[in-house]
């Protein structure tokens, strides 16, 4: 009798399709293998048009719950890149905070519901509860911290509220600085309360490398651990690519098995996110997040994509110990009221930010009136489906005799472990009540 | 930090996407009961919009969460509901492959879980006729919206 496996974990959502996982084999021979994920955010590109320059931001804060921050400032970056807009020091500075915000409780949410749970091998949070309810806490609090942060700074914890093109309508005073500084340094403490719980499961860390091209953000002047500035930089590429030309890197292509657009560079396909921005720029990180680092045993040139969520963790060092040093920066300065003022302008440009889960693209044409008349934006996901793909194709026919079950899981972590966006757009409820 | 100006007793939560038509009737509804704010004092109201997980941290530590979402319930579109968690099953589909999967459901249960909710939650689920790509409520939803509002209120009256 021939032995079978069949794995179809099937996600499915009432707007946006599927994101299914395949893998059928006979006899150990793979005949399918397949990580099939549909478009989500394109139709926003729709909706943008027509309106004027001022509101983009707000709109696309909504594309997305979880990275809405990170939307709305490469929102704004490429509208002031058409409208030739600068910003002072300071509002380049408590945006960059508000970035940070976003990335820290993303990243803990990441690590905490859906990675960690996988290390300490339970289903989802929920049961880890009871199996190591202090370290839930620990997350939740960390999660908190970026939560109130956010809405300190963006006017609200989600969808943020205070971006304008050219500025912030509002920013903390130095008290409220002052408390986040106090607080971040006390999160310290949380983070390697958080590492330490990871480090003792770590073994649980599927051992898998496929080298990949590994795409980010690179800032060299000054030399900084970027999320925010930068040109376009590649582990396959000496050079850097300016955000204008973000084309040119993400090659964007249609596929069969999926409705989402992929991307290709110098190979068949790249990866972004955590471990992306390491291996570009790993010796710019902080001294806390080095050690971080080096504690996982993670060093650049890390072709382990498990590792992500590692890679994460370093970061949430490098994060609070940035805050609090560009905290002191700002108020050492003094805060100052600055107004916000533009007007419309035609053409046309890119704005770029690090999202949690990888470079973000955002492009838009105005006219002189400030309406908007084309938007393109590329997000993170995309750009790693083929390389999941890759990993699919490279991972199964390795483990492919430890059973249905194992190549299940590991598969699932291994989509995981990037986070993809999936099904963002609606929340809502599905139910039915109990009779 | 600004957290601290809330933390009053009572929360009402409006949750969804503004810009998928009727999904985003929680988040139009708080917003409007947001101009009333006034006349509850003792009732912060939160557009939590799409933010999933967050509304942990906005129901911790009240006494009582009024949750308004849209809801697939099998009713009517247009139909309002007024219902507990322990009332319902969730029958959403989950891959739990990311983040952006949110099941209000299950946050509350973490919640209890771990000691965080609330003594008293209500959810009020409205049916939708159109969740797709859209600024605008369906008519349905819009000639009902006053309706909404009251119930609402009623239920802040209580």
């Amino acid at each position: 009798m021939s032995s079978k496996l069949n794995i179809n974990v099937h996600h499915v959502t009432r707007i946006e399709g599927h994101a299914n996982i395949v893998v059928n084999a006979t006899d150990g021979k793979i005949e399918k293998i397949q990580w099939q994920i549909p478009e989500a955010p394109r139709f926003f590109e729709v909706m943008v048009r027509g309106r004027n320059y001022e509101d983009i931001q707000t709109i696309v804060s909504r594309i997305c719950g979880i990275c809405s921050i990170t939307h709305s400032l490469a929102a704004t970056k490429a509208v002031e890149k058409v409208l030739g807009l600068e910003v002072s020091e300071q509002v380049d500075k408590v945006r960059i905070l508000m970035h940070y915000a976003e990335q820290l409780q993303t990243h803990i949410l990441h690590i905490g519901y859906l990675a960690v749970p996988d290390f300490f091998g339970v289903p989802s949070v929920i049961p880890l509860v009871a199996r190591a309810g202090d370290v839930v806490k620990t997350i939740i609090r960390l999660h908190r911290l970026g939560n109130e942060w956010s809405e300190l700074i963006g006017g609200r914890t989600t969808h943020p509220i205070t971006l304008r093109p050219g500025g912030l309508t509002k920013i903390p005073t130095e008290q409220q600085f002052r408390q986040l500084q106090q607080q971040l340094k006390s999160s310290i403490a949380d983070l390697k309360t958080v590492l330490n719980a990871v480090l003792s499961v770590a073994d649980n860390i599927p051992d898998f490398e496929r080298e990949t091209e590994y795409v980010s953000l690179r800032q060299d002047a000054p030399p900084t651990y970027t999320l925010y500035h930068g040109d376009i930089a590649s582990t396959d590429y000496d050079g850097v690519v300016a955000v204008d030309d973000w084309k040119t890197v993400t090659n964007e292509y249609v596929i069969d098995q999926s409705t989402a657009k992929w991307t290709k560079w110098h190979r068949d396909c790249y990866a972004v996110g955590a471990l992306a921005r390491f291996n570009n720029n790993a010796e710019l990180l902080s001294p806390m997040a080095k050690d971080a680092a080096k504690t996982f045993g993670l060093t650049k040139g890390c072709c382990n994509p498990y590792m992500n969520t590692i890679a994460q963790l370093v970061e949430c060092f490098h994060i609070v110990e940035t805050s609090i040093a560009m905290i002191d920066e700002l108020l050492k300065k003094g805060l100052k009221d600055e107004k916000v003022t533009s007007s419309p302008k035609a053409g046309k440009g890119a704005g770029c930010v690090e999202a949690p889960r990888g470079i973000l693209f955002h492009e838009y044409e105005f006219d002189k009136k400030g309406n908007c008349v084309a938007a393109d934006i590329c997000i993170p996901t995309n750009q790693n489906h083929a390389n999941i793909q890759k990993d699919f194709e490279s991972l199964v026919p390795q483990i492919i005799n430890q059973g249905e079950d194992a190549v299940r899981q590991k598969l699932e972590m291994l989509v995981r472990a990037y986070d993809p966006c999936v099904s963002c757009s609606t929340h809502m409820l599905d139910i039915r009540f109990v009779k | 930090m600004s957290r601290d100006a809330l933390g009053k007793g009572i929360v009402v939560l409006g949750l969804g996407n503004l810009l998928m038509s009727d999904e985003g009737i929680g988040v139009r509804l708080v917003q409007q009961l947001y101009h009333s704010a006034d006349e509850f004092p003792a009732v912060d109201f939160v557009d939590a919009g799409a933010g999933g997980l967050a509304v942990l941290h906005h129901i911790q530590g009240r006494s009582k969460a009024i949750i308004i979402d849209c809801a697939y319930m099998g009713e009517p579109p247009g139909a309002i509901k007024k219902f507990t968690p322990c009332e319902v099953i969730s029958t959403k589909t989950i891959a739990n492959l990311s983040l952006h999967e949110a099941d209000l459901l299950r946050i509350i249960d973490l919640a209890r879980q771990l000691g965080q909710c609330p003594d008293e939650i209500i959810i009020f689920g409205i049916e939708p006729q159109v969740v797709k790509p859209g600024c605008e409520l369906s008519k349905i939803l819009a000639d009902r919206f006053d309706e909404y509002v009251t119930m609402i209120h009623r239920e802040l009256e209580d």
